[in-house]
């Protein structure tokens, strides 16, 4: 089957309250001529007006394939399964997860399962966040530092209950996060649809196509939160087969830990660019086409996770480089 | 095998075929004897083998798609659907609705029994009704339920599903059922025709079973895929399954499987298998592709014989009648055949 026939899903995520099922209803209520099937679960807070809405138990199995930390959703292995018989239909998946899910299983589903993986492809994980209300979440819960973590499109609601600096310190600390995922701001979670869907955020040939945007002084500033970013350049080409071993070696012995890792390099003698990224232990990785001219050559590897060790990160990542 | 000009020649001298225009979802043959499909745009289409060029019925069952479907207790069809119905057609395509099972729930898994049971799966609960349609009893498993398989007798009902399967009478009082315990998702399940054994398809690309009589665990790995059928032979002497590039067939006789290595039937195209059904008396195994080809293959000789040539998309419905004369097939596509085999 070919890439062109896989549909594309969104995952809705963020914490009870911050606006989720508002925007699930302004996506499909909104005239784009698009139909969406919509997963939700069972303790939504709103109704939801579709055609098309399956309601989900969120049952999180372990899959036993010698990866500790694999977990995938076994509900929506079977519920995509049972959407694919009623393909073409619509146009699009949005699964909206509960305030307290864990955004890992419901990634990794669509990494570990191949019959997911042949018929649908993850487009984007959204994360709404209360601009008032994030930074106390953050303080007491670890789902929600996780919802950041794994976001591709942060939307920054109820914009009218805080001052300009309030929602700038907010943004730090989502930025001390996650460096790489787009903040919308916005009231009432009115985004336009585009901003939220099809943005094939787990394309290979977007990855860290935006500049992941790390805080100045990042080495120094205490975190209110466990989960970090780290990130790393290099200039020297790659050896491929330093960097497979290094990061089979990392991903086996830290991937509890690694939420989600990206990276493009530049192999020694190869003209083209290799985009890799992994949720947990789950890599993928690919060419994505030529070198382009003027293209500074820079490998550079992006981590989210909790208890990175920088120092010893950064020395793996130096080490896969090619001798001479 | 490539060449469909014979590969068809079953299909063209001794069948038909339609194009139904929606994914074929599940097939069977009606006790009565007739050739019901259910397909994802809802409804259930009926074909009479005796009259095979004739018009299929069509009966509009479920308003969404058709989840699961199996032939009903005395006739017709028995089909559960996204829409949150178990629904049964009758052998003229009339449709009732037996039960209303839960708005923005799915009818994942129907099964039924000579005996006039019926089983119906939403989430992790099993309804059991009556011939009648009046509901006797719901089971309750720890997690979704994955597969369902009544056994030969209808005493049993077995459902398969996290960390396991549960294993229930069904004319018991009380209702707790032997759990057969093994760690990861279950989701096919079949009981072997003497009621011995209890297989499951995991997750894991693997086979999971159990030997009622002492809990003995049987591990069948290996697959490249996931299976999704699971087919003992009339006298439960194999096992067919899918989800190899061949058609994985494991020994339950002698000591086996535990030990023994399957047979393997009609490989060596890189293509996998995605339906199985074994004929009701002979060791043979009717298997579907996912390029859209169907077989015959004897398990003894290993002998293959084409029924329909590749291209109308991967078969995911596949079935024989009782008395073995009739096989049909539908594919993802929507294409759906019909043959007859009987002697001449």
């Amino acid at each position: 089957m070919s890439e062109t026939t896989q549909i594309p899903v969104t995952v809705l995520t963020g914490y009870l309250g911050a606006g989720k099922t508002t925007l699930l209803n302004r996506i499909l209520s909104e005239n784009h001529g698009k139909k969406f099937a919509v997963v939700i679960n069972e303790f939504g807070e709103l109704g939801v007006d579709n055609d098309l809405v399956v309601d989900a138990d969120e049952e999180v199995f372990e899959m036993n394939n010698g990866c500790i930390c694999c977990t995938v959703r076994g509900d929506l292995i079977r519920i995509i399964g049972g959407l694919m018989k009623r393909r073409g239909k619509f146009d699009g998946i949005i699964v909206e997860t509960t305030g307290l899910a864990d955004p890992a299983p419901v990634a990794q589903t669509f990494f570990a399962d191949e019959d997911v993986k042949r018929a649908t492809r993850l487009d984007a994980i959204v994360t709404v966040v209360d601009a008032k209300n994030l930074p106390a979440r953050l303080k007491d819960s670890k789902e929600a530092e996780e919802q950041i973590a794994f976001a591709d499109i942060i939307l920054l609601n109820k914009m009218d209950l805080v001052t300009e600096d309030e929602a700038a310190e907010v943004e730090r600390k989502i930025r001390a996060i996650n460096p790489w995922a787009e903040i919308r701001r916005s009231t009432k979670s009115a985004v336009p649809i585009d901003a939220v869907i099809g943005r094939e955020a787990f394309d290979l040939k977007r990855i860290l196509e935006r500049e992941p945007e790390f805080l100045s002084g990042e080495d120094d500033h205490e975190h209110d939160s466990e989960v970090m970013s780290v990130s790393f350049e290099v200039s020297k080409p790659v050896d491929p087969e330093k960097f497979n071993a290094w990061m089979t070696q990392l991903l086996a012995s830290k991937g509890q830990d690694l939420l989600r890792t990206k990276g493009i390099l530049y192999y020694a003698n190869d003209d083209r660019r290799f985009a890799f990224q992994a949720v947990h232990m789950i890599a993928d990785g690919d060419f994505i086409g030529p070198v382009r001219d003027g293209d500074p050559h820079k490998s550079k590897i992006v981590f989210i996770g909790r208890d990175l060790n920088r120092p010893q990160l950064r020395r793996g990542f130096e080490g896969c480089q090619a001798e001479g | 095998m490539s060449d469909s000009d014979t590969a068809d020649f079953l299909l063209d001298a001794r069948g038909t075929s339609r194009d139904l225009g929606a994914y074929v979802v599940g097939l069977s043959f009606s006790r009565e004897g007739r050739l019901g499909l259910g397909l994802g745009d809802g409804t259930v289409r009926i074909a009479d083998p005796r009259d095979p060029q004739g018009d299929w019925i069509t009966a509009a069952a479920h308003d969404g798609a058709v989840l699961s479907f199996c032939a009903d207790a005395a006739d017709g069809f028995l089909s559960g659907g996204d829409d949150g119905r178990l629904v049964r057609t009758a052998p003229d395509g009339a449709v009732t609705e037996l039960a209303q099972l839960g708005t923005m729930k799915w009818v994942e898994q129907v099964a039924a029994h000579d005996s006039g049971l019926r089983a119906a799966s939403v989430g992790k609960q099993l309804h059991l009704f009556d011939a009648k349609g009046a509901k006797l009893k719901t089971l309750v498993h720890p997690s979704s339920v994955g597969g369902i398989a009544f056994d030969a007798k209808g005493k049993r009902v077995a459902a398969s599903h996290y960390n396991g399967a549960s294993l229930w009478f069904v004319g018991s009082k009380e209702d707790k059922p032997r759990l057969l315990e093994w760690k990861g998702s279950h989701a096919a399940i079949a009981i072997s025709p003497d009621g011995t054994h209890v297989v499951t398809a995991m997750q894991e690309n693997a086979l999971h079973g159990w030997r009622l009589a002492d809990g003995q665990h049987m591990r069948m790995s290996g697959y490249p895929s996931k299976t999704h059928f699971l087919s003992f032979t009339g006298r439960g002497r194999w096992l067919a399954t899918s989800g190899a590039d061949s058609v994985v067939v494991w020994p339950f006789f002698g000591g086996g499987p535990m030990g023994k290595a399957p047979t393997e039937l009609a490989g060596g195209d890189g293509v996998l298998c995605s339906a199985v059904a074994c004929h009701p008396q002979h060791e043979v195994v009717a298997a579907g592709f996912a390029d859209g080809l169907v077989l015959l293959a004897e398990i003894g000789s290993g002998k293959v014989v084409p029924v329909a040539a590749p291209g109308h998309g991967s078969i995911t419905a596949l079935g024989w009648n009782a008395g073995g004369t009739h096989l049909a097939f539908g594919t993802e596509q929507g294409f759906a055949g019909l043959v007859d085999l009987s002697k001449r």
